[in-house]
């Protein structure tokens, strides 16, 4: 009996090991971009439980097949054998029906309160005007934010710090305005205004990316997100005041 | 069992077995009615993908309805949906007689039903014609012509199908233990009429 | 001469196509006359002949090829002729090349056909991957590139995967249920004309003014609305291919309803038998939408529609609701049929019952009811109500369930069954490893959050990759070399097969695992060009790539040589239980002299004394109505 059951435990602890092995892998690993936001670091924690969540199940999978491949290939001598006719366990089953079940729906209730936290409105924000059209983005910081007259760029700086809402439209077909440094993106869609917020936690420049196909150009409709201390924001605020005092309501209207 | 290259159809008929042994029978459905039945289920998707445009554009989006400025004839719409519906029943006239063996009956019963057909899609045609707006509009309008005249393309379909069996009809074809052939263009007849019922509420009255 | 054309044929066709043409070119031009000059500035437009010509010609050859004789007939009233069978059975190679009523042959022409398709669509990855080697390439124009990865995916989807499942299925199922053939024959052999026909038109937008269809094969609206005239070869194409996959879906629920040998419960059907009746109810109901979808599209480019125009009230939204109402069944559509062709070939290479029948079974058909309840996980992040996400989010993490049920009922099938790992269970093997990776991938991207950030970037194409490569592709090979005695009536060559196997996966790993990391790092996918910083990695993935494509030369070279001249196969050379195998290789003309009698399982391998079909008259009536897994072997 002893020997007969060496194989698998020899079979078990290999397992064990290649698991112990994958998760301190997968934090050795650079998965991500920079950390730039509050719900970037949320969202990579979750990243991280599901991938400790699904190291075991696919070193389990590759166990059994390696596994039997090791100990149950066909022998010479055996072209004619069959197999025992073992056609089911209920007992079995069951358990991976349900243990599968409770795990997925444990993930999934998890990545709902990392959403909700994600999506929380908090006391204090400003909004920010994002347009798309083929293929370059836009840029509109209402008088709430400015302080004065609104304010249109191709230049986005936010504040580090504070809860920014990009209210996004678009001038012409679907975009997506993704930043991944915040883990964050949602279509850009003409004939409504879509949401998404976030507070940057980390001053750096990071590339805005149009993740939706939307023509010739969508390759290169590309941007950058300032993100700077307040203070810095305010000051690049009022030389964007400064430098459209001339021509005033340009910016605000066309939105 | 042992023949290991296929052998060419011509020149074993003669000789070898003349065709396929008769498929077992394991379910008390016709093959062809399941088929259109299942036809019809897709037929019903195709319909169910033009309600989603429908309810995504009136509901979803809350635009109004008819959209400003436009009417619906809903009252012409009524009494085509009444010569529809009738037409229902003479093609189950038309089944009936030929269950009984009844040629005439079901050569009136077709020809009456192709013609009522008919004249449904003119006086449809006739409505857009004189309607007052065109699917080039506005959304809601759009919708409009678009299930209207998904649901008009299927009448044209169905009548299709009514003109072969009524020509095969009046050629002698169909005895009470062979009408499938009248029963499965039937069914897609009753499908279009029942379809038309569900276009009509949800278009012109509600 | 004269009978040439009369007679159906490609002469036929030619003629009628030409047909095709002047009549499109009179029905715009009169339609243009007669709704005025003042909507019109010509009567001739270039457009909308082409337009009109994608709908005509197409049904132009498939009348001329004779798809539609029989029906002509009976529509005129002449008198109706059962199946006369002269179109049966094929004795040279041109005989694939008509209309051919006998579903072997329809099953070795959708397979054929699928693979030539399944080739182009492969060079045009090569090609996809060359531009990408290096960041900034010229390789190709960004206008051609977007046609690349369009045609790429459009036609490996609806012309590789879900036909060549179909094909597989054509020429099995009525052989495993002990049907002659299928339900419809000449339904049949029209639903694969109308593949070469939708296939070559997606390739044909090549030449089309403004380059192929370049919107993806998502052709999300309003960009498919407005794209150059190509886009509506995709539009038209796609109706074509899902005419044709609704048709067989119907026959394959017909002939398993109705023409199931006697003794043939629901519960002793081969699990293919179950995997494309669930199929079929997928497609059955799932496919108009698409079809829908791009009505939609065609609606709005051809006759200035408003239905995604939001300027007038259009919803763009709804676009994508209709699309993936079809679109995400079409994933299982194009997977459920693998899991049934895993669930052959392990039972027989294991050579042990499968493991829970009655579970597999259910799986399926939970599978096709939670598939039509989970379309909105593509539409995370498109802007539809936030709340739709929860409902969504929960059936697609449930729906992984099932789906592991039938990853566990294959290992516990391995264990401690004899296994022969030829490249059929190589292959088998190589799925369930690289398919879970699929499925953990998908449980991820249910997570909301996360999929917010790697939705539509390379991590989903690894993902989609993952899952159709590594799951859908590698059941079709498994497929493929498990039936290619059945299907030939020749072996093909193990040594060559171990190494494509090996090649293949291999190279499918170097290739689409690097993706996940260059989607969580930020790089979109659908670009022709991307940052310095993904450099690296994307050349590493274009050189996998090219030995990924060199694997399957590989493959042609096998099953071409194999078919021309490899050893001749024996009726059973597997072993195996279920009827296709019960006749010679390849089997019959009209497949069985007598229809056989099921008497037990499919899978009652180690089972003493097990049958499954026996071609005698059925011993006693009892017999028919017994559960699966119970056997009753006749005593001998």
């Amino acid at each position: 009996m002893g020997r007969q059951q060496r194989p698998i435990v020899i079979a078990a602890v290999s397992a064990v090991i290649a698991i112990a092995i994958g998760i301190v892998i997968s934090y050795a690993i650079h998965w991500f971009p920079a950390q730039a936001s509050t719900q970037a670091k949320e969202s990579d924690t979750l990243y991280h439980v599901l991938v400790i969540a699904s190291i075991p199940i696919f070193v389990i999978v590759v166990s059994v097949i390696l596994y039997s491949v090791w100990q149950f290939h066909m022998k010479p001598g055996e072209e004619l054998k069959d197999g025992p006719p073992i056609h089911g366990n209920t007992r079995l089953e069951v358990f991976w029906t349900a243990i599968p079940t409770v795990l997925l729906l444990g993930l999934v209730g998890y990545s709902f309160v990392v959403l909700r936290n994600n999506e929380k409105k908090p006391a204090h924000e400003i909004q920010i005007g994002v347009t798309g059209q083929q293929f370059a983005w836009s840029y509109q910081y209402p008088p709430s934010v400015t302080g004065g007259a609104a304010v249109n760029s191709n230049q986005l700086y936010v504040p580090k710090g504070t809860s920014v809402d990009f209210a996004m439209r678009s001038n012409d077909v679907i975009h997506a305005f993704w930043i991944p440094a915040f883990r964050l993106q949602e279509d850009v869609v003409p004939g409504i205004t879509t949401h998404w917020r976030t507070t940057p936690t980390l001053t750096g420049d990071y590339p805005v990316v149009c993740n939706l196909l939307c023509g010739l150009g969508h390759s290169l409709m590309r941007s950058t997100v300032h993100v700077v201390p307040e203070a810095q924001f305010k000051a690049w605020i009022a030389s964007q005041l400064s430098a459209s005092s001339g021509g005033s309501t340009s910016g605000g209207a066309s939105g | 069992m042992e023949a290991a290259s296929i052998p060419h159809p011509a020149a074993h008929a003669e000789h070898e077995h003349h065709g396929p042994p008769a498929a077992n029978r394991s379910s008390r459905v016709e093959p062809q009615l399941l088929g259109m039945l299942l036809f019809i289920i897709s037929e019903i998707m195709v319909f169910g993908a033009f309600f989603t445009a429908y309810f995504f554009i009136r509901i979803a989006n809350g635009d109004p309805w008819p959209a400003h400025g436009t009417t619906l004839p809903v009252g012409v719409a009524g009494m085509n949906t009444a010569i529809l519906v009738s037409s229902s029943f003479t093609i189950h006239w038309a089944e009936q007689a030929i269950k009984k063996g009844n040629h005439l009956g079901l050569k009136a019963g077709m020809l009456t039903t192709f013609l009522l057909g008919c004249s449904f899609l003119f006086i449809q045609i006739n409505e857009y014609a004189n309607i007052g707006f065109a699917p080039q509009d506005a959304a809601q309008q759009t919708i409009f012509y678009s299930l209207t005249g998904l649901h008009g393309a299927h009448v044209f379909i169905g009548l299709l199908l009514l003109l072969f069996v009524t020509i095969r009809a009046f050629r002698g074809h169909y005895s009470p233990e062979e009408h499938r052939g009248v029963e499965v263009p039937g069914i897609y007849w009753h499908f279009v009429d029942v379809m038309w019922l569900v276009v009509y509420t949800t278009v012109y009255i509600l | 001469m004269a009978a040439r054309f009369r007679a159906p044929g490609f002469y036929r066709a030619a003629l009628m196509m030409l047909g095709g043409v002047l009549f499109a070119t009179a029905l715009t031009w009169i339609v243009r006359m007669a709704t005025g000059h003042a909507t019109f500035h010509h009567y001739l437009s270039p457009d909308a002949i082409l337009t009109v010509s994608l709908i005509a010609v197409p049904l132009a050859f498939l009348v001329g090829i004779g798809g539609f004789d029989y029906w002509f007939y009976w529509a005129a009233g002449r008198a109706t002729r059962p199946e006369d069978h002269s179109s049966h059975g094929a004795s040279s190679w041109k005989d694939y090349f008509r209309i051919n009523t006998d579903h072997k042959v329809i099953g070795v022409q959708y397979t054929v056909n699928s693979f030539f398709f399944l080739l182009v669509g492969g060079l045009i990855a090569m090609l996809m991957r060359a531009q990408l080697a290096q960041p900034g390439s010229h390789f190709v124009d960004g206008n051609t590139f977007n046609g690349l990865f369009s045609v790429h995916a459009s036609l490996l989807i609806f012309l590789f995967i879900i036909p060549v499942f179909a094909g597989l299925g054509n020429f099995v199922i009525p052989l495993m249920i002990g049907a002659p053939d299928m339900a419809f024959p000449r339904l049949n052999a029209l639903s694969f004309w109308l593949l070469p026909v939708a296939g070559l038109m997606m390739l044909g937008s090549f030449f089309a003014p403004g380059g192929a269809f370049a919107d993806g094969w998502t052709a999300y609206a309003p960009l498919s609305v407005n794209a150059p005239i190509g886009q509506t070869f995709f539009a038209l194409g796609v109706q074509f291919a899902g005419a044709s996959s609704i048709m067989t879906a119907l026959n394959f629920l017909v002939t398993i309803i109705t023409m199931r040998a006697p003794g043939m419960s629901f519960f002793r059907m081969p699990l293919l038998v179950w995997a494309n009746f669930a199929t079929s109810l997928l497609v059955v109901i799932a496919t108009p939408f698409i079809a829908a979808s791009q009505f939609f599209v065609l609606l709005d480019r051809a006759l200035g529609f408003n239905f995604f125009n939001a300027a007038k009230g259009g919803d763009v939204l709804m676009y994508q609701h209709v699309f993936w109402f079809y679109s995400h069944p079409a994933v299982y559509i194009m997977m459920l049929p693998g899991f049934g062709i895993i669930s052959e070939v392990i039972a027989v290479k294991a050579r042990k019952p499968i493991f829970g029948y009655r579970m597999m079974a259910f799986s399926l058909l939970a599978i096709v009811g939670l598939g039509f309840t989970v379309w909105a996980h593509h539409m995370f992040t498109s802007g539809m109500a936030a709340w739709i996400r929860i409902p969504m989010a929960i059936t697609t993490a449930v729906i992984a369930v099932p789906t592991g049920i039938k990853i566990f009922s294959w290992l516990a099938t391995l264990w401690r069954g004899v296994l022969h790992l030829d490249t059929a269970m190589l292959f088998a093997l190589g799925f369930l490893t690289t398919f879970t990776l699929g499925g953990i991938s998908g449980v991820m991207l249910a997570m909301v959050p996360f999929d917010i950030h790697v939705s539509a970037t390379y991590f989903i194409v690894a993902h989609i990759h993952y899952v159709l490569f590594g799951g859908s592709l590698m059941t079709i090979y498994a497929g493929v070399y498990y039936w290619f005695p059945k299907m030939t009536g020749r072996m093909y060559d193990e040594r060559l097969g171990k190494w494509h196997f090996w090649t293949t996966f291999v190279f499918f790993n170097l290739t689409f695992g690097p993706m996940h990391i260059l989607g969580l790092q930020g790089m979109p996918r659908r670009v022709s060009t991307y940052a310095s910083q993904f450099a690296d990695l994307n050349l590493f993935i274009s050189i996998a790539s090219f030995g990924l494509g060199l694997s399957t030369l590989l493959f042609i070279y096998n099953i071409i040589t194999s078919w021309r001249g490899g050893p001749r196969a024996v009726g059973n050379p597997w072993r195996a239980l279920t009827l296709e195998w019960q006749v010679s290789s390849p089997p019959p003309v009209f497949n069985f002299d007598r229809v056989p009698t099921v008497v037990g399982g499919p899978y009652e391998y180690g089972v003493p004394g097990a049958v499954h079909g026996i071609f005698a008259p059925a011993p006693s009536p009892t017999v028919a109505d017994a559960g699966a897994g119970v056997v009753h072997a006749p005593s001998q």
